[in-house]
């Protein structure tokens, strides 16, 4: 069972993503209100406001999703608390040093820092060399846990179990449990893009220190810097799903998902399409082998067959004319899988080379990865972090305040993301901290996603307040 | 407009997604027996999703730029190098020392190759049209020279924006050219 120090280390890690979460949603606002002309802020700090912006969002939905699985895990097998510690240690001194970078130092590259821009310093001197750092603190805290959670799973599981490859043949011995399976698929996925992101680090540290004497190759960059930022994006994602395949059936008070050969196919092909799929960030770089670009497009639309066809058809098998306990969890994570198929229609549309053209760096990419993100993979945490919260009081979220909750999430998010996708078909840049006057709705839009993060800002808000309090409680419970 | 069209599906899509999960969702109000066959269901929604895919796919693989005008001789050339944060357009090679630009026309209806290279990070190279509509674009990159080869049908003035984050007046860097 799960120990006292992995609930409160838990604890932790939910407060400080919350925490995170809310300043992150409030810089975002700033930056739509500035876009809409309402602020005026300088486009030094609009600039490094979106760096942290990014880099925030992507950090804690990733330790969230491992947070998660981490403490899901113990059901099945002992987990490292010095792990987990070691890797909530790195991620708030690395965070710590990324907002400092960012709100002190003005570092401003965007999340995706593409090479050579964070070594044109145009900002505090010590901020590029801190930022290398911080990052690599970052990947090495996220490494340990990642392997160190996997080195469990094999201490229980062979390798063939562990990937499931036992239920190709009929009713196999060992059962492994789909939370088992999707755990380590992502957990490999992780682990990989974590190794490119030190590899990465390295390249950047070299030319930093070589002074001239060593340069490195613009497209490789390019490839490496989205081979780790694309793949941690989708990992954190699937994380999310772990849980859902744990806690979905249970929270409904229905019998666990098991694993089938469909099941455990559709997963092992999950975790090539998706280490192949980052291509498609450089489909407008034309010197790149064509061969890579049609990888990219087939690797995008494979990715997510096996997903929908098992992730979403198992969901609505368990729903479809069952009776369900239907509690603010489950239909947190409901909402989420639905925000997620259409958050990957708009991926999907994007990750077309014939559409990307006049796609690619509009708004239609925040519009598709916040879409899934926002009411997809947040709401797989939430979940999660709600029904962890309540595990250990009797209190629960009244029925009346889940459906608020719910509505204002689903209405705040739809108009937000909305302004978004038609700017992108209003073919406006994304990324810019003032918009040209030829582009004549991109005012007027940024100012109606403002009002409505805003009313999605009210239900994290709310929710905030009531995980955090049982959150605290736990933390300072000697039981 | 391809951009009007791809929002109509994209919508269209929506629509058919939330109109099954709140069906899915509904129907557990009216709890029988679940969903009888449930394997054979999933057989045949994969298979479907496989097909239209697969179309998907086909149709729109052979439209990718790099395919674009790829038999055909340019009617010009036009050498573009970004730096943060301007455009240099060129029919000459562009001087990585000394860079320089003219004011550049084209042809109405004639193949034109833009070999567009940066002299230090990356940018965007994106054309948009009269009516403010991006038509097409590549990256910038150092080290590289990406070709992007485009036939202009309408006469006019055309912007050049820069669509990759590079720097602090990123949302300044632009250029224009006249399609005669």
């Amino acid at each position: 069972m799960e120990s006292i120090k992995l609930k409160k280390i838990t604890s932790v890690w939910i407060i400080a993503v919350l925490t995170l979460f809310v300043a992150s949603i409030v810089l975002g606002i700033l930056m739509r209100l500035n876009q809409g002309g309402v602020l005026h802020q300088a486009p030094i700090t609009f600039y490094s406001n979106m760096t942290i912006h990014g880099i925030t969002m992507i950090g804690i939905w990733f330790v969230a999703g491992m947070a998660g699985i981490n403490y899901l895990m113990e059901r099945y097998v002992k987990t490292s608390y010095t792990a987990n510690l070691i890797a909530l240690i790195l991620t708030v001194s690395g965070v710590l040093m990324l907002w400092a970078v960012t709100l002190i130092g003005k570092f401003h590259t965007a999340w995706t820092f593409l090479y050579p821009l964070p070594l044109r310093v145009m900002w505090a001197q010590w901020a590029t060399p801190t930022f290398l750092v911080a990052m690599s603190i970052l990947a090495t805290g996220w490494l340990i846990w990642g392997i160190s959670m996997m080195t469990q799973v094999l201490k229980v599981y062979s390798i063939p179990q562990v990937f499931a490859w036992q239920h190709f043949k009929k009713d196999p011995a060992v059962k492994t449990p789909p939370f088992i399976l999707i755990s380590m698929i992502t957990l490999v996925g992780v682990v990989t893009c974590l190794l490119v992101a030190v590899l990465l680090m390295a390249l950047y540290f070299a030319e930093y220190f070589s002074k001239g004497n060593f340069v490195n190759d613009a497209l490789l960059m390019k490839n490496l810097t989205y081979f780790f930022g694309h793949t941690i994006a989708n990992e954190m994602l699937y994380l999310g799903l772990a849980v859902i395949y744990e806690l979905f059936s249970e929270v409904g008070g229905k019998p666990k998902w098991k694993t089938t050969w469909y099941v455990a196919l559709a997963w092992n092909f999950t975790l090539i399409f998706i280490l192949t799929a980052f291509f498609h960030h450089l489909y407008m770089d034309f010197v790149q082998p064509e061969g890579f670009q049609i990888a990219g497009q087939i690797a995008s639309y494979l990715a997510s067959l096996p997903a929908a066809a098992v992730t979403v058809f198992s969901v609505w098998v368990a729903v479809y004319r069952v009776k369900i306990k239907w509690t603010l969890t489950n239909l947190l994570f409901f909402v989420g899988v639905a925000g997620w198929v259409i958050g990957g229609f708009g991926a999907v549309i994007d990750a077309t080379i014939s559409n990307n053209i006049v796609l690619h760096n509009t708004q239609w990419v925040p519009a598709h990865f916040h879409t899934y993100n926002i009411l997809g993979n947040v709401l797989f945490s939430l979940g999660f972090f709600y029904w962890f919260s309540i595990q250990f009081t009797d209190k629960r979220v009244s029925e009346k305040l889940s459906r608020l909750i719910l509505s204002l999430l689903i209405i705040g998010g739809a108009g937000f993301l909305l302004a978004f996708y038609i700017g992108g078909a209003d073919s406006i840049p994304r990324r810019f901290s003032n918009y040209p006057a030829e582009f004549t709705t991109a005012r007027p839009l940024a100012n109606i996603g403002a009002v409505f993060a805003t009313v999605y800002l009210i239900p994290i808000l709310i929710l905030f307040y009531n995980i955090s309090k049982r959150c605290l409680k736990i933390l300072f419970s000697s039981s | 407009m391809q951009q009007s069209s791809i929002l109509l599906l994209f919508l269209f899509l929506m629509g058919i997604a939330l109109i099954v999960f709140i069906y899915i969702f509904m129907s557990s109000k009216r709890a029988d027996q679940g969903m009888s066959n449930p394997l054979k269901k999933r057989f045949w929604f994969f298979l479907i999703l496989t097909i239209i895919m697969g179309i998907f796919a086909s149709v729109t693989i052979p439209k990718s730029p790099y395919f674009a005008f790829a038999d055909k001789t340019p009617a010009k050339v036009i050498h573009v190098a970004a730096m943060q944060f301007s455009f240099f357009l060129s029919e000459k090679a562009i001087d990585r020392d000394k860079p320089s630009g003219q004011k550049i026309e084209l042809p109405a209806n004639e193949v034109i190759e833009f070999r567009v290279t940066s002299f230090d990070v990356n940018h965007g190279f994106a054309i948009y049209d009269k009516s403010n509509r991006l038509i097409t674009q590549t990256q910038a990159m150092p080290g590289y020279v990406n070709r992007l080869r485009y036939k202009f049908k309408e006469p006019g003035e055309y912007n050049i924006l820069c669509l990759e984050y590079c720097g602090v007046a990123h949302q300044l860097m632009r250029s224009s050219f006249i399609v005669k």
